[in-house]
C-alpha cells in the first residue's frame, strides 16, 4: 500500500488533479494484481522502478525532468511503444516470441498515409471524411500482417521467431518499395486532433493507451480466448490434452498482436504526420525489453499487463531523464541493455532459490526430489 | 571378459551407509543404507515417491547427502560428484535414457567413455570398431548408424547400455528400465542383465512392479517414504510381502461395487476399432454408471485405444458411438464436444500446468462454458465451480490460488479429476489414477469414481494395479498384443486372474 | 539408396547445392551477363563477411542457442581497433591488428557467455540486450566519427587480389581474402567434427541435461562458444572495414538477420543439434546469388529485403512440413515393423 500513496503524492504535486484519477485506478489495480499469483511479480517490481526513477531524474534535474512539458512529453510518447509492447507481451504469453510487430506498425502507417495522399490529391475533403474508414483500412492491414504471421506459426509449423524474423523481412521490405525509401508525408487531419486533443491535461493518445491496456487486461484475464493463450504458454501438452485447439488460438494470438501494432502504426500518424519504412527500428528491442521488465515470463504462461503498462512509462522516464541531464541516446541503448539483462538475472537467481531441487533435474518431472519430498508431507 | 568368477567374494563394490537427506526441511531418505555386490542383482522397490530416485541421485553423485558415506571399493567418500562416480565405475541408465536424439547410435555409446577420458581430439574412425565390440560382446543388433532419435524405445534403452558398459562400468544403476518396454523387450532386457550380472556386473535394479522385482533380482530393499522398510534375499519374499511392505499393509482385495444395471442404455460403444500397429478389432460396451477396467502390460495397446477414443491418436477404422449417436473422433476437440475426457497417464506433463493456480487448472477444460452473453468468462460461474471442486474434493491446500507444483501426488490428481469433472463428461477414461498417489488418497480418488458412477456417468479406468481394478470395477477388459483377449466379469475379478491373463 | 541418401547430405545440403545450382544455371540463360568470372568473383568477395559471420551463428546454433550482438561485437571490435591505431598513430601490422580485434571481440562474447551460462538464461533476449550494450557503448565511449584513411597495412590488403583474369567482359579480380576465410571455413568443420569440444556443441543442441550427465563441461563449453563468436565476429569485422576501405560505425549491425537466415536455410536448426560448415557456406551463397540475380535481372535493390524474408519462408516452412510428414511416417513404418514382430512370435 505505501508505494502505492507515495507514488500519489509524487505526482500529484507535479500535475494536475487529473492525474490522482488515474492514480487512484492505478492503487486499485495495484491491489487487484496482487491477489493474482504471478502477475504481480512485474507490477509490484515495477512500481518500485518506476518511482526510483522519477526521484532520480527529478533530484538531478528537477528544473527540466518535471517541466509540464517534460511530462507531456513522456505521456505522448509512451502510448506507441506501450501498445507494441503490450501486443509482444500477448504473444510471449504463448511462449512465442514476434519480431515483425514494430514492421507491422510502420506498413499500418504507410497504407494509411498513402490512401490519404492518394485521395487528397482528387479531394480533399472527401480524405479527411474518409479518415476514419483510411485509419480502419490501416488497422486491418495491421491484423493481416499478425494473421500470416499466426498461419506460418500455427498451420505451417515454423518456430516463432523465425516465422516473425522472416515476415519482418517481408514487411519491411514490402513497406520500403512502397515508400521507396522516402518517408511520407500526410495524414487524415482526424489524427493531427486526436494527436494534440488532451483531456484535462491528460494527451488523448495516453488515454488511448490506458483504453487499450485495460481492454487487452480484459481480453488475457476475462475471456476464454485469454486463459487459453496463458494456458497455451504455461504447458503445450497439458493444453492439447485440455483440448484448447492451439491452431485457433495461436492463430488469434497473432492475430491480436498485428491488431495492435496496427494500432500503434495509427498513434505513429496521430503524433506526427509522416510514415517511413525505417522509422522507430529501435523498438524492437525496446519493446521485448519492456515486455520482459514488466514481467512477461519470455517462455510464456505469465504476464501483467499492468506491469507492461508501468514498465513503458519507466523506461520512457528514464529515456526522457537521460535527455534531461544530457545523456545520449546510445546511452539510453545501454542503460536499455543493462536493465534488461539485470532484472534476468535477478529473477533467474531469486526464481532458482525459491525451487533449487526442481532446476536440478527437468527431464525427470515424475521422478524429481520436490515431487516425492511433497508426497513425504503429512 | 565373459569368465563368471565362481566364488563370489561378498565384499560389496558400492555401499551406501547410512544416507539420510532432506529438501526444505522435508525428508526424502531417512538413514538408508544398501549395498551393490559384484555379479548380483540388488532390486531397490518401492511406490513412486518413496526415495528411490534421490538415492540414485546420491550413488550417482547428482545430488549430496546431508549425512552418511559412500564407500565405492573401500575408500569412504562423505560425497561424490557425479564425474568421480562415473570414473569410479558407477553407471545409471536414466529413466529417459539421457541420450543424444542428433547423434548416431555409435557416437552415442561412445562419447561419454571418450569425454571421461579426457581426450581432446575425436576421431570418428575409431568410434564404429568401439561400438561393435560392445554390441557383439553383448549378443545385440543395433544399426550403429541411425541416428537415436529414429531408433524405438526399446533400442534406445539398449543403446544407453551399451554406453553403460562402454565406461568398463563395474555397477549399473537402472532406473525403472521397464517402463516403456513391451513385455516381450522386457525379457531380452532381463536376459541381458543375466549377462552383465555372469561378468561380475553390481547392478541395481530400480522397480516397482513386483513381477520383475521376483523375476530379476537376487537382493532386495523395499522402500516407504524415505525409509528402508526392508532388505534381504529376494527368495525370501513373494508378491504378497512385497506389497505389504511397499504399501504398509495387506492387499486389499475388497470389491466395492455397486449392483450394475445391465438395462442401461450403452454410453459408449466401440464397434472394430482398429490402429495400425497399436490394436486390431477391439469392441466393447460401457453402460451408463458403469465403471469399467481396461489392463494390459505396458505396450500391450491399452493406452493407445484410450487415446484413440479422446483423439490424440486417432483410430484407422472402426466405429465410435456416444449415447447411441455415431460420432468421427479426430482430434481432442471431436471428444470433448461429444463429452469425453481423460486424465492422461503422465500426470505431470500432460495433465497440469504446474506453475499455473488450482484455480486456473480447474476451469483450464471447461473455459467455453463459462462465457457471459457479452463473451467474457463469468466470474461469478467460475468461482463456483472452483469452489465446488475445490472442496468437494478435499484438494487439500492453503487455496485454490496456489500454483499445482506445490501440491502431492494425490492432490494433483484431483485437481486433474476436478478439470474433467467441470465439463460434465458422460465418459471419463482414467489412465493410472492412482500412479503416485498416495494411499489414502488412492481410496478416496476410487470413492469419487464411484460416486459418479452412481449419478449416471461412465467411467473407464485403465490401469495395470490390479487390486485398485478389483476394488471399484464392474467388468475388467484384459488387452494383450492389441487385442482384446478376455472380459473378466463379477467373481471373476480377483488380483490373481487379472494379473494371470494379463501375463499369460 | 544409400548413396542418394549421402548425397543428401544430413542436412540437406544435397538439395540446397541442387537448388543452388538451378538457380545458377536459370540466371545463365535468362540472363547470359550472369555466367561470367565477373560476377562470380564479386559474388564470391561479397560472401567473404557473411560467411565469417554465419560461421559464428552456426556454432551457437548448433548449441541450441542463438546470438544477434555478433554484428555489434565485429563492429565495436573492427573499429575500435581502427580507431585505436589511428589515433595512437601507429601501425601494428595485419597480424597485431586482428589480435587486438579478437582481443576486444572475444571479451565481449565473454560477457554474452558468462551471462548466459551463469544464469541459464534465454540467449535471444540476453544477446538483443548486449547488442545495445556493445553499439552503444561503441558511440559513447570509442567514438562515432567516420574514418577514410585506415592503417597501412589494412589499406595495402584492401587492394591485393588473388586472382587478376581478363576476360572479354573485362578484368575479373578475386580478392585475396577469400583464402583465409576457406582456411576458416576448413578450420571450423575440422573442429565441429574431430574434436570433443566440437561434439560436445552437438551432444549440448541435442539435449543438454544429457551431456550434463554424460560429463561434459557445460557451462565452460557455453562461455568458449560465445567468446568464439566473439572472435569470429571481430574478424568479420575487419576484414569488413578492409573491403570497405573505410571505417564506418554504422555499418554491419542491422544485418544479422540476413546472416541468421541464410544458416537456417543451410540446414542448421534453430532447436540446436543439427547444422554443418558446408551447408552454411551453401547457405549464404544462396542468399547472396539470389541478391546478385535480382539486381541482374532488374529487380530494385529495394526487394532485396522481402526476397531474403520470402526465403526464409520457404524454406523453414519446407522444413516444416517435411518434418511433421517425416514423423508421421516414421510412426507407421515403426508400427509395421512392430506389427511384423508381433506376427513372428505369435508364430514361433
Amino acid at each position: 500500500m505505501s508505494p502505492d500513496t507515495k507514488v500519489r503524492n509524487e505526482v500529484s504535486q507535479t500535475n494536475a488533479n487529473s492525474l490522482r484519477q488515474f492514480n487512484h485506478q492505478l492503487g486499485s489495480w495495484t491491489r487487484q494484481f496482487v491477489r493474482r499469483p504471478g502477475a504481480n511479480r512485474g507490477a509490484g517490481r515495477m512500481v518500485v522502478a518506476l518511482l526510483l526513477a522519477v526521484t532520480l531524474f527529478a533530484i538531478l534535474n528537477p528544473r527540466v525532468f518535471l517541466s509540464p512539458i517534460n511530462l507531456q512529453n513522456i505521456a505522448v510518447a509512451a502510448p506507441e511503444i506501450g501498445i507494441i509492447a503490450i501486443a509482444m507481451m500477448v504473444v510471449m504469453l504463448t511462449g512465442g516470441i514476434d519480431l515483425s510487430l514494430v514492421a507491422i506498425a510502420n506498413f499500418s502507417a504507410i497504407t494509411i498515409s498513402t490512401l490519404h495522399t492518394a485521395i487528397a490529391t482528387t479531394d480533399p475533403d472527401l480524405a479527411n471524411n474518409l479518415g476514419v474508414v483510411i485509419v480502419l483500412a490501416g488497422i486491418a492491414v495491421g491484423m493481416l500482417g499478425g494473421a500470416f504471421n499466426g498461419f506460418l506459426v500455427s498451420v505451417v509449423g515454423i518456430t516463432p521467431i523465425l516465422a516473425t524474423l522472416a515476415t519482418m523481412q517481408i514487411y519491411n521490405g514490402i513497406a520500403i518499395v512502397w515508400t521507396g525509401g522516402s518517408t511520407l508525408y500526410g495524414a487524415p487531419a482526424m489524427l493531427g486532433a486526436i494527436g494534440q486533443a488532451a483531456v484535462a491535461n491528460v494527451p488523448l493518445l495516453f488515454i488511448i493507451f490506458l483504453v487499450v491496456a485495460v481492454l487487452v487486461a480484459i481480453l488475457v484475464n476475462r475471456t476464454a480466448l485469454g486463459r487459453m493463450i496463458q494456458l497455451e504458454g504455461a504447458n503445450p501438452v497439458a493444453a492439447q490434452y485440455s483440448a484448447i485447439p492451439r491452431r485457433a488460438v495461436l492463430l488469434k494470438t497473432y492475430t491480436v498482436g498485428g491488431l495492435l501494432a496496427g494500432l500503434a502504426g495509427v498513434l505513429f500518424l496521430a503524433r506526427n504526420p509522416t510514415a517511413s519504412a525505417d522509422y522507430g527500428s529501435s523498438y524492437v528491442l525496446l519493446v521485448i525489453v519492456i515486455a520482459v521488465l514488466g514481467g512477461t515470463n519470455p517462455t510464456g504462461g505469465f504476464a501483467s499487463v499492468f506491469g507492461v503498462v508501468l514498465a513503458t512509462l519507466t523506461l520512457q522516464v528514464v529515456s526522457s531523464g537521460f535527455t534531461a541531464i544530457r545523456l545520449s541516446s546510445y546511452e539510453y541503448a545501454i542503460a536499455q541493455g543493462v536493465i534488461l539483462i539485470t532484472v534476468m538475472i535477478f529473477d533467474s537467481v531469486s526464481s532458482s532459490r525459491t525451487k533449487r531441487p526442481k532446476k536440478l533435474d527437468p527431464q525427470l518431472p515424475s521422478e524429481a526430489s520436490p515431487t516425492e519430498a511433497a508426497l513425504l508431507r503429512p | 571378459m565373459t569368465s563368471m568368477t565362481t566364488s563370489q567374494p561378498p565384499t560389496p563394490f558400492v555401499s551406501a551407509r547410512g544416507i539420510s537427506k532432506s529438501f526444505g526441511g522435508v525428508p526424502a531418505l531417512v538413514n538408508v543404507s544398501i549395498d551393490l555386490i559384484p555379479g548380483e542383482v540388488h532390486c531397490l522397490a518401492g511406490e513412486n515417491g518413496c526415495g528411490k530416485s534421490t538415492l540414485i541421485k546420491i550413488i550417482s553423485g547428482a545430488e549430496r547427502p546431508d549425512s552418511g558415506e559412500i564407500v565405492i571399493d573401500g575408500v569412504s567418500h562423505a560425497q561424490i560428484n557425479a564425474h568421480a562416480a562415473i570414473q569410479g565405475g558407477i553407471q545409471v541408465i536414466y529413466q529417459d535414457f539421457s541420450l543424444f536424439p542428433n547423434l548416431t547410435v555409435a557416437e552415442n555409446i561412445v562419447l561419454t567413455a571418450e569425454v571421461a577420458s579426457g581426450r581432446r581430439l575425436y576421431s570418428p574412425g575409431s568410434v564404429l570398431p568401439k561400438a561393435k565390440a560392445i554390441l557383439q560382446e553383448l549378443e545385440l543388433d543395433l544399426d550403429l548408424d541411425r541416428e537415436v532419435g529414429d531408433l524405438s524405445v526399446a533400442d534406445k534403452q539398449l543403446t544407453a547400455i551399451c554406453r553403460a558398459l562402454v565406461n568398463d562400468a563395474r555397477a549399473i544403476i537402472m532406473d525403472e528400465p521397464t517402463t516403456a518396454l513391451t513385455h516381450t523387450e522386457v525379457s531380452r532386457l532381463f536376459a541381458l542383465v543375466e549377462r552383465l550380472r555372469a561378468r561380475g556386473v553390481a547392478l541395481l535394479f530400480v522397480s516397482h512392479k513386483l513381477e520383475e522385482v521376483l523375476a530379476v533380482s537376487q537382493r532386495l530393499t523395499i522402500m516407504r517414504s524415505g525409509r528402508q522398510v526392508v532388505s534381504g534375499p529376494t527368495s525370501e519374499f513373494d508378491q504378497r510381502s512385497i506389497s505389504r511392505h511397499m504399501t504398509g499393509r495387506e492387499v486389499d482385495e475388497s470389491r466395492v461395487v455397486s449392483d450394475l444395471d445391465l438395462t442401461a442404455p450403452l454410453a459408449l460403444e466401440v464397434s472394430k476399432l482398429s490402429l495400425a500397429g497399436a490394436y486390431r478389432d477391439v469392441s466393447f460396451g460401457l453402460h451408463r454408471g458403469e465403471i469399467l477396467g481396461v489392463t494390459g502390460l505396458l505396450g500391450s495397446g491399452r493406452t493407445e485405444i484410450a487415446e484413440s477414443l479422446f483423439g490424440v491418436t486417432p483410430a484407422d477404422e472402426g466405429e465410435i458411438r456416444v449415447g447411441g449417436k455415431l460420432v468421427p473422433i479426430r482430434t481432442i476437440q471431436d471428444a470433448v464436444t461429444a463429452r469425453i475426457g481423460y486424465v492422461p497417464e503422465d500426470r505431470l506433463s500432460q495433465g497440469l500446468f504446474l506453475e499455473k493456480s488450482i484455480a486456473d487448472n480447474i476451469v483450464a477444460a471447461s473455459l467455453e462454458s463459462h462465457r457471459t452473453r457479452w463473451g467474457t468468462l463469468s466470474r461469478a460461474g467460475i468461482a463456483t465451480t472452483i469452489k465446488q471442486y475445490f472442496v468437494g474434493l478435499k484438494i487439500n491446500a492453503p487455496n485454490a490460488q496456489a500454483p499445482v507444483r506445490t501440491l502431492s501426488g494425490g492432490n494433483a490428481q484431483r485437481v486433474v479429476l476436478a478439470k474433467w469433472l467441470a465439463t460434465a463428461p458422460t465418459v471419463l477414461m482414467l489412465n493410472g489414477p492412482t500412479v503416485g498417489v498416495d494411499i489414502g488418497s488412492k481410496e478416496e480418488i476410487l470413492e469419487l469414481l464411484r460416486v459418479e458412477a452412481a449419478k449416471g456417468m461412465s467411467v473407464i479406468v485403465i490401469s495395470d494395479d490390479a487390486p485398485e481394478l478389483v476394488a471399484a470395477c464392474h467388468r475388467v477388459l484384459v488387452i494383450k498384443q492389441g487385442r482384446l483377449t478376455h472380459t473378466l466379469e463379477g467373481d471373476q475379478i480377483t488380483v490373481d486372474t487379472i494379473q494371470e491373463r494379463m501375463s499369460a | 539408396m544409400a548413396a542418394l541418401r549421402r548425397l543428401r547430405g544430413s542436412n540437406n545440403e544435397g538439395v540446397l547445392a541442387l537448388v543452388l545450382l538451378g538457380l545458377i544455371v536459370a540466371m545463365s540463360i535468362a540472363n547470359p551477363t550472369f555466367f561470367t568470372l565477373n560476377t562470380g568473383f564479386s559474388i564470391l568477395r561479397s560472401a567473404i563477411v557473411p560467411v565469417i559471420f554465419a560461421l559464428g551463428v552456426l556454432i551457437v546454433v548448433i548449441t541450441g542457442g542463438i546470438d544477434v550482438s555478433f554484428a555489434a561485437i565485429a563492429i565495436f571490435a573492427g573499429y575500435a581497433t581502427v580507431s585505436f591505431c589511428l589515433n595512437a598513430g601507429f601501425d601494428p601490422g595485419l597480424p597485431g591488428i586482428f589480435a587486438i580485434a579478437i582481443g576486444v571481440g572475444a571479451s565481449l562474447g565473454f560477457v554474452n557467455g558468462i551471462v548466459i551460462a551463469q544464469f541459464s538464461l534465454p540467449t535471444l533476449i540476453v544477446t538483443l540486450g548486449t547488442q545495445g550494450v556493445f553499439f552503444g557503448a561503441m558511440y559513447t565511449y570509442v567514438g562515432a566519427s567516420y574514418y577514410a584513411e585506415l592503417p597501412g597495412s589494412m589499406a595495402a590488403l584492401a587492394t591485393s587480389n588473388l586472382l587478376d583474369v581478363t576476360t572479354s567482359s573485362g578484368r575479373a579480380y578475386l580478392h585475396l581474402l577469400v583464402v583465409p576465410v576457406l582456411l576458416l571455413c576448413l578450420l571450423v568443420a575440422w573442429v565441429l567434427k574431430r574434436t570433443m569440444f566440437g561434439r560436445s556443441l552437438y551432444a549440448m543442441g541435442g539435449d543438454l541435461e544429457a551431456a550434463r550427465r554424460a560429463g561434459f563441461q557445460v557451462k565452460r563449453t557455453q562461455v568458449s562458444v560465445y567468446m568464439l563468436v566473439g572472435a569470429l565476429a571481430a574478424i568479420a569485422g575487419v576484414i569488413h572495414i578492409v573491403l570497405s576501405r573505410s571505417a564506418n560505425p554504422r555499418d554491419l549491425v542491422g544485418g544479422e538477420l540476413d546472416i541468421i537466415a541464410a544458416v537456417v536455410l543451410g540446414g542448421a536448426s534453430i532447436f540446436g543439434g543439427r547444422g554443418s560448415v558446408v551447408g552454411t557456406v551453401l547457405g549464404v551463397l544462396l542468399v547472396q546469388v539470389i541478391k546478385n540475380s535480382l539486381l541482374l535481372v532488374g529487380v530494385p535493390s529495394a526487394w532485396l529485403r522481402t526476397a531474403v524474408g520470402v526465403l526464409l519462408v520457404l524454406g523453414v516452412g519446407i522444413q516444416a512440413i517435411a518434418a511433421r510428414r517425416d514423423s508421421r511416417r516414421m510412426r507407421v513404418i515403426e508400427d509395421l515393423d512392430s506389427a511384423q514382430q508381433h506376427e513372428q512370435k505369435v508364430g514361433s
